[in-house]
């Protein structure tokens, strides 16, 4: 600790805050990773990747700023994000032994089209919450909008993921990638919420991921597929 | 401390889950076991409601948890449904271990029974929870605990159909409550130039109340649209509502009937806390608009599908959107009488639907079907007190006079055209109409008319009684509401105008 406050570039926060921007963009590029991956495994490492960013995000954001009690959230994220909730959806792909590419409704090229416009629509939506003629602002709106608009583009884009994609699994991952827009947001505007509060979003999220999880393999088994566009028989 | 108590006792019900295989001393002791935990629910809820009449709101830890009168009202109304469906539960259970239906698909009848006797105590605790919670980020918590308590209700009989039923269910309530989280980040975002916003208080409902004239105007704005779309789908308003027939005709009667009535209000209650804080932010115009274009399109939508519809458990899930959106519509509207009109039309609502679930749930355990085609109507020659309170407990909802619907529609009806949304007095009139005559056709053609089968002479004292019992309370507070009640949901009204 004694030896890190001793390195210049560490105490710097204009430094930590191209160091944030940064993260926040390979938070986006994964996201549009994630949507023109085909390869259901890759796209679960992928999400674990992203996560990994999010926590060292809200590590880095702990750290520039004074906020010890972020680094409980960074910590969280990585346990159950990052490693627990992969390791989940790894072991669910296995037993229902389904390792076909992702099939998308639209085709690669023209969802990666309509991620960037989703991007441009999150930048839009974000520039309302920058003041720059209100003076220097202090506290988390610092931050800047960067970050802000990448975490609503992550929000959009999983989104539009959900809709794209016939498959359960496939949906339940992009149902996690929005929600971790969601956290990137809670991070960047507010420095993430009160701490209890935070830890029941993770609870629900886990619980969540067990839930759909075992619905999955219920599908799976009774319809022996995954193809939720077959779920149609309740109609009216 | 009386709120710690009250959300503890639910768990009660958990007591003597191990079960392997149904015998009949261990069947008794979950049933009793879920009978106490619900009846003492219940008597700590009108604990609740007394003290927060006599002395105001009641709050523990520092305001961490919460309870003024609309959070009273909502408990309230949780903790009886609750009683009566775990009652019901009692002998609809019994009847489908007799009948066989829980041999048919998935897990075994022991498995069944102790899913359900596991996760209603868990659902109602989520529920309570989220009436009980001061702080938004745990009220959604909360909100999104009901749903995953309930899924595995929804999948209950392991058909292919409740597969798909849950399915949408946990999806479309996993979407539309993301964004409510959102929405939350936004609201404690809004609030972040208050003093002491950083701590756990912070993000606590009284205190962003308290100070809502100096939160971040736009912040909140895109906060309560975003609160409107995730609660709203929750609450099941159009257009976000199809998941909402496919969820009640699957699961369970005894949970349909709460699903329908408890959570209903559970979302409601959401949309209201986020109304209050933004009305109190912007005026009320911006949110009372949204509200009543939401309000209409539910109640809209809900007309051909109720015309149309084969199924009576999905008509009865059809009349739920309806109502969100009557509700919805008079929170819109706002003022002193609409905020009045939403409470007593919450706790008829909740009596009302409950009902005709339970009634549901007779007919379709006899005739082994939900559609209307299959029963061929005769209901009442067949079975003459279901038949009977059925038909009753439909003209309550569809608002015929003598019952209390009426009395609560009429009054959103009068707020309305005196807060001069003329148009939207004047589509809640049509859909009303639309309604009105869809479900009595549909539900006289199943009630009434001749019938070949030999009518029921037994009792099915647990499913019976507990039915009974509701359609007395509906018939009662239709011409005498108990002066306590009344007052409590005067209060529940207040909040909402905040006076």
């Amino acid at each position: 600790m004694h030896l890190l406050q001793n390195i210049d570039f560490l105490q710097d926060p204009e430094f930590g805050e191209k160091v944030i921007t940064l993260m926040a963009a390979f938070v986006l590029v994964l996201q549009i990773a994630m949507v023109g991956q085909r390869s259901l495994i890759m796209n679960i490492r992928v999400f674990g990747t992203q996560s990994f960013l999010l926590a060292a995000i809200a590590a880095a954001i702990a750290w520039y700023n004074h906020a010890p009690h972020i680094y409980i959230a960074a910590v969280m994220t990585v346990l159950i994000k990052a490693i627990l909730v992969p390791i989940l959806l790894e072991r669910l792909v296995d037993r229902v032994d389904i390792r076909h590419e992702i099939e998308p409704i639209v085709n690669t090229p023209l969802s990666i089209v309509i991620s960037g416009g989703l991007t441009l629509v999150a930048y839009t939506v974000a520039e309302s919450f920058y003041h720059p003629e209100a003076g220097p602002q202090t506290g988390p709106a610092s931050l800047g909008h960067n970050t802000l608009a990448v975490a609503i583009s992550v929000f959009l884009i999983g989104f539009f993921m959900m809709i794209n994609r016939r498959k359960a699994l496939t949906q339940v991952l992009a149902l996690l990638s929005l929600e971790n827009g969601i956290f990137l947001a809670a991070i960047c505007l507010t420095y993430g919420m009160p701490l209890i509060v935070e830890l029941g979003v993770f609870f629900d999220v886990l619980v969540a991921v067990l839930v759909l999880g075992i619905l999955v393999y219920q599908i799976r088994e009774t319809f022996d597929s995954m193809d939720v566009s077959k779920l149609r028989r309740l109609r009216g | 401390m009386i709120l710690l108590i009250l959300l503890l006792v639910p768990f009660v019900g958990l007591v003597g889950q191990p079960l392997s295989s149904v015998n009949p001393a261990a069947r008794r002791t979950m049933e009793t076991a879920n009978l106490a935990a619900f009846g003492i629910t219940f008597v700590l809820s009108l604990v609740l409601a007394a003290q927060v009449l006599a002395s105001g709101p009641v709050s523990l830890w520092s305001g961490f948890l919460y309870a003024d009168s609309l959070s009273a009202l909502v408990c309230l109304l949780t903790a009886s449904v609750a009683l009566v469906c775990s009652v019901y539960a009692v002998g609809y259970l019994r009847e489908d271990e007799r009948s066989g239906a829980f041999d048919q698909e998935g897990d075994t009848a022991a498995a069944k029974l102790r899913k359900y006797y596991s996760l209603t105590p868990l659902f109602v605790f989520a529920m309570l929870l989220v009436a009980l919670a001061n702080n938004l980020g745990l009220m959604w918590v909360a909100i999104e605990g009901t749903t995953l308590a309930s899924v595995f209700l929804v999948t209950f009989y392991g058909k292919r159909t409740s597969l798909e039923a849950a399915w949408k269910y946990a999806m479309i309530g996993g979407v539309g409550l993301a964004m409510a989280l959102f929405g939350t980040v936004l609201a404690y975002y809004a609030g972040h130039r208050l003093p002491a916003s950083d701590t756990i208080g912070g993000l606590n409902w009284s205190v962003l109340a308290g100070h809502a004239a100096s939160l971040d105007k736009t912040t909140m704005r895109l906060a309560f649209i975003l609160a409107l779309l995730g609660y709203g789908t929750k609450a099941g308003l159009a257009p976000m509502h199809t998941w909402k027939p496919d969820a009640y005709s699957e699961a369970p009667v005894p949970a349909a009937a709460i699903l329908s009535s408890a959570m209903l209000n559970c979302a409601l209650y959401g949309l209201i806390r986020f109304y209050i804080l933004t009305s109190r932010c912007l005026g009320p115009q911006f949110p009372g608009g949204l509200l009543l274009i939401f309000g209409m399109l539910s109640m809209g939508i809900s007309v051909p599908f109720i015309l149309v519809q084969r199924n009576f458990r999905r008509l009865l899930a059809y009349h739920t959107i309806d109502h969100a959106g009557i509700m919805v519509t008079a929170l819109g509207v706002g003022g002193k009488l609409a905020s009045l009109a939403l409470m007593l039309h919450m706790t008829y609502h909740t009596v009302a639907k409950s009902l005709l679930f339970l009634c549901a749930g007779n007919v379709s355990q006899h005739f082994k079907t939900d559609l209307f085609d299959k029963v061929k109507g005769g209901v009442i020659r067949v079975m003459p007190v279901t038949g009977a309170v059925f038909l009753m407990a439909m003209l309550a909802i569809i608002g015929m006079p003598p019952f209390s619907l009426f009395q609560s529609e009429f009054l959103i009806l009068r707020a309305a055209f005196a807060g001069g949304h003329y148009l939207a007095t004047a589509l809640f009139v049509l859909f009303g109409t639309g309604i009105f005559a869809g479900a009595l056709l549909h539900v006289g053609s199943l009630v009434l008319g001749p019938s070949d089968e030999a009518p029921v002479a037994v009792l099915r004292p647990w499913r019976d009684y507990s039915m009974l019992t509701l359609a007395v309370v509906l018939v009662v507070i239709g011409f005498w509401l108990p002066v306590p009640l009344l007052d409590l949901i005067r209060g529940a009204a207040r909040v909402v105008t905040g006076d």
